[in-house]
C-alpha cells in the first residue's frame, strides 16, 4: 500500500501527534499496531472474532490514553502486549477457549505451491490446538517468546514477573508442546529420515 | 521421565514456530478500516487541517485537469489509440499542403470533365 506505515516516527511520536489530532498518526499507529495486537489476541484466545474485540478494545484503550502518555515510561508495544494479554485472559475466564480451527485462515486452492501452503496450515493448526491446551500463562509466555520473538526482560515487563520465573514458564511450555506435538510428527512433515 | 520418542525435538519445534512467524494472521481489510475510523473517532482533539490520507497517495497530489485528461485518455483506448489518432493527424496535415494528384481530382478545382463518363453512365442506367 502507497502509505506511510513504515515511517521512521517512533510509536511514542505518533502518539503524540495523534493527541493533537493528526489523522495521519491515526493511520499509521493502526497499520503498524493493529496486526500485531490482531496476531497475539489470536494465538491466546485462537478464535477471530474474540481476537478483533480484544483489539478493537486494546487499541481503544491506548487512544484514550494518548493525550496522558508518558514518554520514555515504557515502550508502546510492551503496555499493549500487557493489556491484550489481560483482556484474553479476561475473555478466557468468561469462556472456554475454542479449538482453534478457526485462527487459520484457509489456503487459496489455486496457489502456486498449494501443497506447501497446506503443510503450513497443518502446522499452524496444530500448534494453535496444542496451545489451547497449555495453562493462560504458560501459553501467553511462549506465544511472546517464540511466535512474537520477545526477549525474557521485555517478557517479564509484560507479564509482571521476574525474567527467572519467564524462563521456568516458557521452558515448561515449550516442553508440554513438545509432547503434545510428537505424536503428530509425520504429519507436520517432521518425520525422521 | 519421557523418552525421547515421546517429545518433538526442539529443532521441530523451532522450525514449526518459525513456520507460524513466517504466515503471520492479519485481520480483514474491513477489520482495519474499523479500526481506523475507531480511531479518529476516539481522537481527543479534532484538526481538519490534518486530513486523513487517501488511499492512493499519488492520486492526491494529481491536478484535476491531469486527472481529465487520463480520464479521456483511458475513454479513447489509451496510449495506442492516441499514437494512431496522432498519426492520421499529421498525414491529414501533410495532405492537406501537399496534395497527391489522384486526389486533386476529388478535392481541387481540376478537369471535371474527367467525371463525365462516370454520370452519364448513372443517366444511362436510371434511364
Amino acid at each position: 500500500m502507497a502509505f506511510d506505515a513504515d515511517t521512521a516516527d517512533t510509536d511514542e511520536a505518533l502518539l503524540a501527534a495523534y493527541a493533537t489530532g493528526d489523522a495521519r498518526a491515526a493511520f499509521v499507529l493502526t497499520q503498524r499496531l493493529a496486526p500485531r495486537v490482531f496476531g497475539h489476541a489470536l494465538r491466546l484466545t485462537g478464535n477471530r472474532a474474540d481476537a478483533e474485540d480484544i483489539t478493537q478494545e486494546a487499541l481503544l484503550r491506548l487512544w484514550r490514553l494518548a493525550p496522558d502518555w508518558r514518554p520514555g515510561e515504557a515502550k508502546i508495544t510492551t503496555w499493549l502486549y500487557r493489556v491484550t494479554g489481560n483482556l484474553c485472559i479476561d475473555r478466557a475466564r468468561a469462556r472456554k477457549p475454542t479449538v482453534a480451527l478457526d485462527a487459520v485462515a484457509e489456503p487459496a486452492d489455486d496457489a502456486p505451491h498449494a501443497a506447501a501452503r497446506l503443510q503450513d496450515t497443518a502446522r499452524m493448526m496444530a500448534l494453535q490446538a496444542a496451545l489451547a491446551d497449555l495453562p493462560e500463562r504458560q501459553r501467553q509466555a511462549v506465544v511472546l517468546r517464540h511466535i512474537e520473538g520477545l526477549g525474557n526482560p521485555e517478557i517479564a515487563r509484560i507479564m509482571d514477573m521476574n525474567v527467572e520465573a519467564v524462563e521456568s514458564l516458557t521452558a515448561r511450555g515449550k516442553r508440554a508442546l513438545s509432547a503434545a506435538l510428537a505424536g503428530r510428527r509425520e504429519e507436520l512433515g517432521y518425520a525422521e529420515g | 521421565m519421557r523418552k525421547a520418542d515421546d517429545l518433538l525435538d526442539d529443532a521441530a519445534l523451532d522450525a514449526l514456530f518459525a513456520s507460524v512467524r513466517a504466515n503471520p494472521q492479519l485481520p480483514s481489510t474491513a477489520v482495519m478500516n474499523r479500526l481506523y475510523d475507531a480511531a479518529l473517532a476516539a481522537q481527543p482533539v479534532q484538526r481538519p487541517d490534518l486530513l486523513p490520507l487517501p488511499v492512493n497517495r499519488d492520486a492526491r497530489r494529481e491536478a484535476p485537469w491531469r486527472r481529465a485528461m487520463a480520464q479521456l485518455l483511458e475513454a479513447i483506448g489509451g496510449w495506442p489509440a492516441l499514437a494512431g489518432l496522432a498519426t492520421a493527424g499529421v498525414a491529414g496535415l501533410w495532405i492537406g499542403f501537399n496534395p497527391p494528384q489522384a486526389l486533386t481530382v476529388w478535392t481541387g478545382p481540376g478537369d471535371l470533365t474527367m467525371l463525365a463518363p462516370y454520370d452519364l453512365s448513372l443517366l444511362d442506367e436510371e434511364g
